[in-house]
C-alpha cells in the first residue's frame, strides 16, 4: 500500500481529483501520523509513524499536482522510465524549440557582451512572441491531457480492459513528452527575459 | 556531482557548431529527451566512397552531462566509418564520463543523436545517389 499512492488515500486509480477533498484526506492522515500522538509509543512505532508521514507528505505533493500525477501513474505501470524513451517528440517540435533556444543563445550572448540597446530590444521582441506562443501550446498540451484523463477515468469506471488502459496511457506518454520540451522552453525565454530587462 | 572529464567537455566543448543541412554529404540528428525537454543536434560529414565520418559538429541546449556527452560523441565518431560508429553506445559514453544513474538520459541522447545523423545522412544519400538513375532511366523510357 505504501508504494500507491492512490490506495494510500483510499481513492481509485482515476486522473481527476478534487484538491479539497484530497487537502482532508492528506489533513486526516497526517493528524493520525502526527508525531505528538506517538509521545509515548514504543521507538519502533515512532520512528514507523515518521517514515509514513514523509511518505504521506510524497503522496500528496504528486497527487495534487495534475501532471506530476500522470507522471506517476505511468512510472507506475512501467510505461515511463528514466533513461528509456526511446519515443521522440514530433520533428518539427524540436526543430521549433532548438530554433528558440538559439535565439534564447544570441540575447544571452548579447546581453553579456553588453550588446547593443536596439539590437537586444528587437531581440526581446522576438523571443517575447515566440515564448508567447509556446505559453498557448503548452495550454493545448494541458487541455489534451485533461481530456485522456477523463478517458480514463470513464475507463476505470467502466473497468475497461488492458488494451484500452494501455492506449490510454500511451498517449499520456506521448502528450507528456511534448509537453516537457514546451514546458522547458517556457521556462527558459521566461528566465532570460526577467534577466535581460534588469541589464 | 561532475567528474573532472565531464568538466572538461563542458568548459571546453569540442566540435560545437552546425554544417549546411541540405548539404548531400551531411546527415544532421535532431534529438530531445523527454524526461528534462533538453534537445540535442549531432552533424557528421561522410564521404560517400570509404563511407568515413570526416567530421561532426555538435550543438546542446541542455545539462553539463548532455553537452559532454555529445562533445565526446563527436570526437568518437571522426574518422569511423558510420557502421562502426552505430556500434557507439550509451553505455560506452557512461562509463567514460563516470555519469552518475540520473543523468544516464542525458548519454543516451547522445547515442540517439548518432543513430538519428546517421540515418539522415543514409536517407539522403541513398536519394541523392538514386537520382542520377532516374534521369538516365527517363530517357530511355521516353
Ligand atoms: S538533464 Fe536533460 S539531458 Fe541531461
Amino acid at each position: 500500500m505504501a508504494d500507491d499512492y492512490f490506495a494510500f488515500f483510499g481513492l481509485p486509480e482515476k486522473l481527476t481529483i478534487d484538491a479539497d477533498d484530497l487537502e482532508r484526506r492528506y489533513l486526516g492522515l497526517s493528524w493520525k501520523l502526527h508525531p505528538d500522538n506517538f509521545v509515548n509509543a514504543e521507538e519502533f512505532e515512532r520512528n514507523l509513524s515518521l517514515e509514513r508521514s514523509s511518505q504521506l507528505n510524497d503522496a500528496y505533493r504528486t497527487l495534487r499536482d495534475p501532471v506530476a500525477r500522470v507522471e506517476y501513474l505511468l512510472a507506475r505501470k512501467g510505461v515511463r522510465k528514466e533513461g528509456q524513451t526511446k519515443q521522440q517528440a514530433p520533428p518539427e517540435l524540436l526543430e521549433e524549440v532548438f530554433e528558440l533556444n538559439e535565439s534564447l543563445e544570441e540575447l544571452q550572448m548579447a546581453r553579456e557582451s553588453g550588446g547593443d540597446g536596439n539590437e537586444m530590444k528587437a531581440l526581446r521582441d522576438r523571443l517575447q512572441a515566440a515564448g508567447k506562443s509556446f505559453e498557448e501550446k503548452l495550454a493545448e498540451v494541458d487541455e489534451e491531457l485533461t481530456a485522456v484523463c477523463a478517458e480514463w477515468d470513464a475507463a476505470i469506471d467502466a473497468n475497461a480492459d488492458e488494451a484500452k488502459r494501455s492506449t490510454l496511457m500511451a498517449r499520456m506518454n506521448e502528450i507528456l513528452n511534448r509537453r516537457s520540451y514546451i514546458r522547458n522552453l517556457v521556462s527558459n525565454v521566461s528566465r532570460e527575459l526577467e534577466e535581460s530587462a534588469t541589464a | 556531482m561532475y567528474s573532472e572529464k565531464v568538466i572538461d567537455h563542458y568548459k571546453n566543448p569540442r566540435n560545437v557548431g552546425s554544417m549546411p543541412k541540405n548539404d548531400p554529404e551531411v546527415g544532421t540528428g535532431m534529438v530531445g529527451a523527454p524526461e528534462c525537454g533538453d534537445v540535442m543536434r549531432l552533424q557528421i560529414k561522410v564521404n560517400p566512397e570509404t563511407q568515413v565520418i570526416e567530421d561532426a559538429k555538435f550543438k546542446t541546449f541542455g545539462c553539463g552531462s548532455a553537452i559532454a556527452s555529445s562533445s565526446l560523441a563527436t570526437e568518437w565518431v571522426k574518422g569511423k566509418t558510420i557502421e562502426d560508429a552505430l556500434q557507439i553506445k550509451n553505455t560506452d559514453i557512461v562509463r567514460e564520463l563516470s555519469l552518475p544513474p540520473v543523468k544516464i538520459h542525458c548519454s543516451v541522447l547522445a547515442e540517439d543523436a548518432i543513430k538519428a545523423a546517421i540515418g539522415d545522412w543514409k536517407s539522403r544519400h541513398s536519394e541523392s545517389a538514386s537520382e542520377p538513375q532516374a534521369s538516365a532511366a527517363s530517357p530511355k523510357a521516353e
